[in-house]
């Protein structure tokens, strides 16, 4: 081998090496193994040294904070997560359709937030909702919004003494909750399109409104202008709405591979979506 | 700092001193002569390398041997002759779910998983518990009725 591979036994050594070595933190492997894999017989060999953390205790449980956040360490799987009561329902469904069982077993949020593929299917509805990544050096601790780590496709903010310790999502209850994940089938599929939208609507107001989508352009997307379009309104304005919102989404969806499909499938859902809005008997989450 | 990794497979204890990135598959295979993990894409796609490592199903050729330290691995190799190993085994043979083969040792460790944790699934749990693990041969029907033959036939052996 080229390089030397590590297996430290504390947050602390493995820090150490980040330092030391910018040694590439290794979670549960599901894309390093894959990404640098040379074949049968043959271990996966990276140019830079590879320090496997996926036993650190430290990096492991999911709990409620006293300061309105859930707090997810970065070796929890999608298995754990989708498992979680405290865990917010978006995170749970697109947790519970990544992969197959097996990769749900291996794979870690940390490890889908870090590789930051625009695909990843956890990004988008933590980012939904405004979830925040916290970081750790040797000297130093920062939090910052997971929309401003993730910088675009397989670009993070993640400085090279640093691993990612945790994601905290502000707990927020919503009056209506909508999920769709698009793949070519039900299990073992690269998401097409992911969907993600929240809303709180008392006495007739939109109180909150936002939604994010995946794999529709080289990071996950949040309309700002489209989400205030529709904040503080009244539903019986929505009709109105509708025509400037949907174009303000368009023109967030990166004119990539498929703009066309992206973008009538989009608009199809978050039109789906303000319909159940605008009717006082449906609430909670919407199919 | 590791500098070596201890494990059990099947029961017995594995030391290694290699490289961490060593792929596990390799060493069950390679090393261990455990040929009943089979090796088909080799990115955690297909589920023919499938077995369980503390209790859940995963796939060992995107497992790192680093990662397995202190783990306690099952293959098809350390059930097929347990009572719980020798009822799916029965079942697929008397249901008919062999052809080729080749997918079928990882079948029998998602069946194995899936009834260790719900011993009275429906086709829809069985189907979803199979959902990673690719045959191109049977179609899958005969494997789905045959792991709830084994679910039938085992009963209390999976309370």
């Amino acid at each position: 081998m080229a390089v030397r591979n590590y297996i430290p036994e504390t947050l602390e050594e493995a820090l150490t090496l980040r330092m030391n070595e910018h040694a590439v933190p290794l979670a549960g492997g599901s894309d390093i193994m894959v990404q640098h894999r040379k074949g049968m017989g043959i271990a996966p060999d990276l140019d830079k040294p590879v320090m496997i953390i996926s036993n650190l205790q430290e990096l492991k449980g999911i709990s409620r904070r006293d300061d309105g956040y859930i707090e997810i360490r970065a070796l929890e799987t999608p298995a754990s997560i989708a498992a979680s009561e405290l865990v917010p329902w978006h995170v749970r469904q697109a947790a519970s359709r990544m992969g197959a069982i097996a990769l749900r077993n291996v794979a870690t949020i940390g490890g889908n937030i870090g590789n930051a593929s625009p695909k990843g299917d956890l990004p988008q509805p933590l980012i939904l909702l405004d979830a925040e990544v916290v970081l750790v050096s040797l000297t130093s601790e920062r939090r910052m919004l997971l929309d401003q780590f993730i910088l675009g496709s397989k670009k993070t903010a993640l400085a090279d003494d640093e691993i990612i310790k945790s994601v905290l999502i502000p707990e927020k209850e919503f009056t209506h909750l909508f999920y769709r994940k698009i793949g070519t089938r039900r299990a073992n599929a690269i998401s097409k399109l992911s969907l993600s939208a929240a809303a709180v609507v008392r006495d007739g107001i939109i109180e909150d409104f936002r939604a994010s989508s995946g794999a529709a352009g080289p990071k996950v997307i949040r309309s700002r202008e489209a989400e205030s379009l529709l904040t503080k309104r009244q539903i019986s304005e929505i009709p109105e709405i509708a025509d400037d919102f949907i174009a303000a989404w368009d023109r967030a969806i990166s004119p990539h591979a498929m703009p066309v499909y992206r973008r009538n499938t989009t608009s199809r859902m978050l039109l789906h979506f303000l319909e159940a809005l605008q009717d006082e008997e449906r609430s909670g989450i919407i199919e | 700092m590791r500098d070596k990794v201890v494990f059990h497979v099947n029961g017995k204890r594995v030391e290694f001193e290699g490289n961490p990135m060593t792929r596990l598959i390799d060493i069950l295979r390679d090393d261990l002569g455990l040929t009943g993990v089979k090796e088909g894409c080799g990115e955690g796609e297909c589920g023919a390398c499938s077995i369980i490592k503390d209790g859940k199903l995963v796939t060992s050729c995107i497992i790192p041997v680093g990662a397995a330290d202190g783990s306690e691995i099952l293959t098809i190799e350390g059930i097929k002759d347990t009572p719980k190993g020798i009822c799916i085994t029965e079942a697929f043979r008397d249901g008919g779910a062999v052809q080729c083969g080749f997918c079928i040792p990882g079948m029998v460790m998602a069946a194995y998983a899936l009834l260790e944790e719900n011993h009275h699934p429906t086709e829809e749990d069985i189907r979803m518990a199979i959902s990673g693990n690719i045959c191109r041969c049977t179609g899958y029907d005969l494997i789905v009725s045959s792991v709830q033959l084994a679910a039938e036939r085992g009963g209390e052996l999976w309370q």
